[in-house]
């Protein structure tokens, strides 16, 4: 909104038609604001240093997409709604962070996830069919987390998959989480985490009852689940993010 | 803590963070051991050219080549939800090209406290720190103890920038009395994430109280400018090209640093740095002017960083 002196109010602007603003400065403000100059401007300077992340408003599920992304093989924007049943792809050099009713997403390059419709409303699941994901959920609704390897079901829960045909990692960030192996149901395991307690991974083959190994803890970061988690209203149960920034910090001797 | 207790105990850290076998003073730890969450090894080798070693004003001005390696293991204990300490032990060498009085060891340990109000993503850490070192020099005056203490404060502005500011009190107890410094400094420093793997940060300090520069005996009123201004003076032992002399002098110093550091996984990043600091000497006193006292230093410097 363009605000107008009093000086000019009591002048000449206030009778002159719209478009005959005789102030060349003002004339070009009116004209940025009406291309969107300012918006698209706020838009580029997000893009680049970035906002704090806030719940996300009533019909917008995507708060960042880059690279190329398409829900549905329709390329993602901003706009795109994502909803059940839809399928989320990310191309290697592509990311997208997005929010579906309680839950949020960190999905990397190079990833295949597709968000089922839950078959009898009581149940939600989601399917990594390939690639990295980075999720936390609403404490109401249990969930299933199917990969290439393994069947999850989780309440309540932050956590972390990467999966290829041969095995998947899976860290319970917070949460309980039942992870069974899909090559063998009689390995199966049971974590109940707080802060990134087991992470494990999940082969494809494996001995019998011998298939979920202790992994270490790689690939996600505790600033990425506070920013998904903000994008629902939530907060992580963690309060001191684990520190992964390694640049020095010398003295000036 | 008296100078002969400080490097046991920083060694008994040391071995202790690394599990190291146990020593029967070190039973006493295990309390402390227990509530430890380790956070593994970092090391570091870096290049760094520097401009001005001596830190003198032009024409004294020497330049050189810094090879370093730091190696450090540290550990937090959780004391409440919101707070916890943090421990660390270090231990580095720097070994200069040419001024080779200059290169040192040193060890040293630091303790920290946090807290934290939430896990919400723009929650501040506020802290309060000390640490504490010891260096040995190839020559013999700037043997000593470093000390620093002080109160930080880090926050996310944006899912990208992250800002941390630290006010600092660094005292430094030399074998000779020029190098007995105190100084005050106020740090501001911006991180701002390019990518995934890509951070650049841009630091400012300002630093106020004493300052150490090196001066030859070649101009004699300028010579005569920094005996009478400085509060200390030494012939300086780490140079052997000419006679030089240490002064301590009082001085503002502004220190600006633009990194960019680029990280190959989690564990392994390429840190590139320029940093340039200017400094004012404060009082100076006839036949000197300020300007024929102050410094100005460029420093590139390269660096791996690892996580073990």
């Amino acid at each position: 909104m363009v605000r107008v002196s009093g000086a000019h109010w009591g002048k000449s602007a206030a009778v002159r038609p719209w478009g005959e603003l005789d102030d060349p400065r003002r004339r070009i403000l009116i004209q940025a604001l009406a291309a969107g100059f300012f918006s698209s401007a706020g838009n580029a300077a997000a893009q680049l240093f970035g906002r704090a992340p806030g719940k996300l408003p009533a019909g917008q599920s995507i708060y960042r997409v880059s690279g190329s992304v398409t829900v549905n093989t329709q390329q993602a924007t901003l706009q795109t709604r994502i909803v059940p049943g839809d399928t989320v792809e990310t191309a290697s050099n592509g990311e997208v962070i997005f929010a579906v009713a309680e839950e949020a997403f960190l999905l990397r390059g190079g990833s295949r996830m597709v968000i089922e419709k839950p078959p009898s409303g009581l149940t939600t699941a989601l399917r990594l069919v390939t690639g990295k994901v980075l999720s936390v959920f609403g404490k109401g609704r249990p969930t299933r987390i199917i990969t290439a390897t393994s069947t999850i079901g989780i309440r309540g829960t932050g956590a972390y998959a990467e999966t290829d045909p041969e095995q998947t990692y899976f860290c319970t960030c917070y949460g309980v989480a039942d992870i069974v192996a899909n090559s063998d149901p009689s390995s199966r395991e049971t974590v109940s985490a707080t802060h990134h307690d087991k992470p494990l991974y999940i082969l494809a083959k494996g001995k019998t009852g011998g298939a979920i190994r202790l992994a270490p803890f790689i690939n996600h970061t505790d600033q990425e689940l506070a920013l998904i988690e903000a994008l629902v209203g939530r907060t992580p149960p963690f309060v001191f993010p684990i520190d992964t920034y390694n640049a020095p910090r010398r003295d000036y001797p | 803590m008296r100078r002969g207790e400080i490097i046991p105990s920083v060694a008994a850290g040391l071995a202790l963070l690394a599990g190291a076998p146990a020593s029967p003073r070190a039973a006493g730890y295990s309390e402390f051991l227990d509530s430890l969450e380790f956070r593994g090894f970092r090391a570091e080798a870096s290049y760094t050219t520097d401009s001005n070693v001596t830190r003198a004003p032009a024409g004294d001005a020497l330049r050189d080549r810094i090879l370093g390696v730091r190696v450090s293991a540290g550990g937090v204990i959780p004391l409440s939800t919101r707070t916890r300490a943090a421990v660390q032990g270090f231990a580095g060498i720097q070994k200069f090209g040419t001024y080779t009085g200059l290169s040192n060891n040193f060890i040293g340990t630091q303790g920290d406290f946090f807290f934290r109000s939430s896990g919400e993503f723009g929650a501040a850490t506020y802290g309060a720190f000390a640490r504490t070192a010891k260096e040995e020099y190839e020559s013999t005056l700037r043997d000593g103890y470093r000390h620093a203490f002080g109160v930080t404060v880090q926050k996310p502005l944006t899912d990208r920038v992250q800002l941390f500011g630290a006010l600092t009190r660094n005292i430094s107890d030399g074998k000779s009395a020029v190098f007995d410094t105190r100084s005050t400094s106020l740090r501001g420093n911006a991180d701002w994430s390019l990518g995934r793997w890509e951070t650049a940060y841009l630091g400012a300090e300002y630093r106020t109280g004493d300052s150490v520069s090196t001066v030859s005996r070649n101009d004699p009123i300028r010579t005569l400018g920094f005996v009478n201004t400085a509060s200390k003076i030494i012939q300086d032992d780490a140079f052997n090209d000419t006679t030089r002399d240490a002064y301590r002098l009082k001085a503002h110093t502004l220190i600006a640093t633009l990194g960019y550091n680029r990280a190959f996984g989690e564990r392994h990043a390429l840190d590139v740095s320029w940093r340039r600091a200017q400094s004012s000497v404060q009082n100076a006193v006839a036949p000197a002017s300020g300007s024929d006292l102050n410094y100005t230093v460029n420093q590139i410097s390269v660096a791996y960083l690892g996580r073990f």
